[in-house]
């Protein structure tokens, strides 16, 4: 009896030993090895206010599909729409030059595309933030009848069928099962990893450059009049307010419609400025087509009467016109050409399983 | 690593499992059976067969059901020492294909009490993509204001004044004052209990009686709310009545 019990003891012993060692080989991605990718936090930026990572680990192979996913065609329901459509490089992923944009079938969305960078640092999504986390989000554009149009059931159907995928969500995921979680978490690895942080202002902020005075002067005063909403480094401060707009032609009254409270009639996100050169039109329609107009919005555009208005906003702000000129110059500032050049972050190139392509190289080394 | 200093790691590796193993061999197992949980739908005392019977509500209203889903979550049996379920999400589907049962390990003994939520917990409306049960395939997800449709009823009846008379209510809201997940608590009849004993195992069948949607703690009137599809006051008034819903129909 107790030999058996000997012998049964040192069997599981060994087994644990085995186990043991491998666990310290584990790098928590199971058998298959993908690329792991670190997400670097630009000096002098605040962490992200979660972690979207703790749930979905980052890697090459995720990113690449991601980024495929996002390019493609095939996820609207007639081809012809893909998240790119809507979300150009060139623009910083807003849609150039459109107060709204196309979906399907000749449809129009009823708000601006928002460029979309720093996304990991944004705690809702949408101009109302009624998508409360980025895996989701997805879901919103590529169900909506004005945007692809398309079911998840169809989507998922299609990329099964498209000889490219299952081996890129092997490499991604470890097996090739595609899953509406997998699709998702994937595009959340290259929207989360779309990161500006190269504009002259960041240079100037690491000592690399300098402002002219124009822009100087415009940053000083940037910082006294704006920088209560659109919050350094991300010239956002990721709260909704009334900045002022008048009630469009779709009554958006924008969080109103998420949280039911009408004291948050009005509201919007602060959107992020960086690249703000680049996305007009402006606001949540997308009815001011200028920087200029914009700072004279809010110089003397402000409508005053809405009980919701941002309460610095109620005198409106006094600037003179060569701060209105330099406040522009600054905003210019903000824009990141590598950003919006970054192969990285375009269109993605024929895939070889197993083979990055050549000039990519992992987040971690650029940045 | 030099092979000696791995040799000692071992060895104190070797030590602490030779140490747990004699700890199990003392400790008592604990003697286990199952308990299949399944969830029935009625209406007027009769099983609810999509797109074929009419029901009668408290207010005279008539009925058909097309579609009829809801959440069940993180069932417990309050001192059974339950097995930690690895997905403890269940959609309960009344179209008859669905299955609508699920099996929790418990440990023996007579149990006569019950807890779950009507719903999704409110950290799982926020986390993310996710799967099985909470697969937005399922379609009880709201894109445009994330969050699970907890409970999606669809119908029509002559009373509704909506398009082709239709009912569309999707009852759902995670936080905050429109939050409708709803903690259920039920308990056995006496002389009805429980009894789970070693390898065998136990059906316990829940009924939820659509007869308590319409009016329990608030009086819902098809020809008044027929559509209800956002999170709000309307929604979390028809979730004012979850909690009659559910009763114990059987243990067996
Ligand atoms: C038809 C044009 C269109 C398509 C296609 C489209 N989007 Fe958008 N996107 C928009 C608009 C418009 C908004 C603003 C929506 C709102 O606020 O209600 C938006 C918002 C977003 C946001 C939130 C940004 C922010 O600042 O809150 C993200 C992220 C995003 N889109 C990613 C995607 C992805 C990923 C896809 C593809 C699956 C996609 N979009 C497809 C037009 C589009
Ligand atoms: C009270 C908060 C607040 C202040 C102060 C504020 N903004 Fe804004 N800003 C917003 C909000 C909210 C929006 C989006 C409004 C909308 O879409 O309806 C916005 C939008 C913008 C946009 C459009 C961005 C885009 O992508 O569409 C620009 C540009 C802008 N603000 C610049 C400024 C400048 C320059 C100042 C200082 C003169 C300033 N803002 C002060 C809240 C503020």
């Amino acid at each position: 009896m107790l030999k058996i019990k000997f012998i049964i003891a040192l069997v599981t012993l060994i087994a644990a030993a085995l186990l043991f060692i491998s666990a310290v080989n584990n790098d928590g991605y199971g058998p298959y090895k993908p690329t792991p990718l670190a997400f670097k936090i630009p000096d002098g930026w605040p962490k992200p206010p979660t972690n979207i990572w703790a749930k979905n680990k980052l890697t090459e192979e995720g990113f690449q599909l991601g980024k495929k996913l996002f390019y493609d065609g095939n996820l609207s329901k007639d081809g012809q729409v893909s998240c790119a459509s809507c979300h150009q490089q060139f623009a910083a992923f807003a849609t150039y030059d459109h107060d709204l944009s196309h979906g399907v079938n000749n449809t129009l969305s009823t708000r601006n595309a928002p460029a979309l960078l720093n996304l990991a640092w944004m705690t809702n999504m949408h101009w109302d933030g009624g998508v409360n986390h980025i895996e989701v989000q997805p879901l919103n554009p590529l169900t909506a009848e004005n945007e692809m149009g398309e079911t998840l059931d169809s989507i998922l159907y299609k990329l099964k069928k498209d000889p490219s995928y299952p081996p890129m969500f092997k490499a991604a995921f470890g097996d090739p099962a595609i899953t509406s979680q997998r699709m998702l978490k994937a595009i959340a690895q290259y929207t989360g990893t779309l990161i500006s942080c190269n504009s002259k202002y960041d240079k100037v902020m690491r000592g690399e450059a300098t402002f002219n005075p124009y822009e100087q002067n415009g940053y000083n005063v940037f910082k006294q009049k704006c920088t209560g909403c659109h919050k350094e480094p991300l010239f956002t401060d990721n709260s909704y307010r009334n900045n002022g707009m008048p009630l469009n032609r779709f009554n958006d009254i924008g969080r109103q419609k998420i949280t039911g409270d009408p004291k948050d009639s009005l509201k919007f996100k602060v959107p992020t400025l960086r690249n703000v050169q680049l996305s007009f039109p402006y606001m949540h329609d997308g009815h001011i087509f200028s920087l200029y107009q914009v700072v004279e919005h809010y110089r003397t555009g402000i409508v005053t009467e809405q009980p919701t208005l941002d309460s610095s906003l109620k005198e409106r702000i006094t600037l003179s016109k060569k701060e209105k000129n330099d406040i522009v110059y600054f905003l210019y500032t903000l824009t990141d050409s590598s950003f919006i050049r970054d192969p990285r972050f375009g269109p993605p190139m024929y895939y070889v399983p197993g083979k990055l392509p050549d000039h990519v190289e992992p987040v971690r080394d650029r940045q | 690593m030099n092979k000696f200093l791995l040799h000692k790691k071992m060895y104190g590796l070797f030590a602490m499992i030779l140490f747990c193993m004699c700890s199990f061999s003392f400790a008592q197992p604990v003697k286990r059976g199952t308990l299949k949980v399944t969830f029935v739908q009625t209406a007027n005392g009769k099983d609810i067969v999509l797109r074929d019977s009419v029901y009668t509500n408290p207010f005279g209203e008539t009925y058909s059901v097309n579609k009829l889903k809801y959440y069940v979550s993180n069932f417990s049996v309050p001192g059974s020492a339950q097995v930690t379920e690895n997905d403890p999400y269940h959609l309960v589907n009344a179209s008859e294909e669905s299955i609508n049962s699920f099996e929790i390990q418990l440990a023996a003994g007579t149990y006569q009490n019950i807890e779950f939520l009507l719903g999704v917990d409110s950290a799982r409306n926020c986390s993310g993509a996710q799967s099985g049960a909470l697969d937005p395939m399922n379609d009880m997800f709201w894109t445009w204001n994330s969050g699970y449709v907890m409970f999606k009823m669809e119908g029509s009846s002559p009373a509704s004044n909506a398009d082709l008379q239709r009912i569309e209510h999707h009852i759902g809201g995670y936080k905050g004052p429109y939050n409708v997940i709803t903690p259920i608590k039920l308990s056995t009849a006496a002389g009805h209990e429980i009894k789970i004993s070693e390898g065998n195992s136990t059906e316990l069948i829940i009924e939820m009686n659509l007869d308590h949607y319409w009016n329990n703690a608030a009086a819902i009137k098809i020809s008044e709310s027929p559509l209800c599809t956002t999170m709000g006051a309307l929604s979390k008034k028809i979730a004012s009545n979850f909690s009659g819903l559910f009763s114990i129909k059987e243990v067996k």
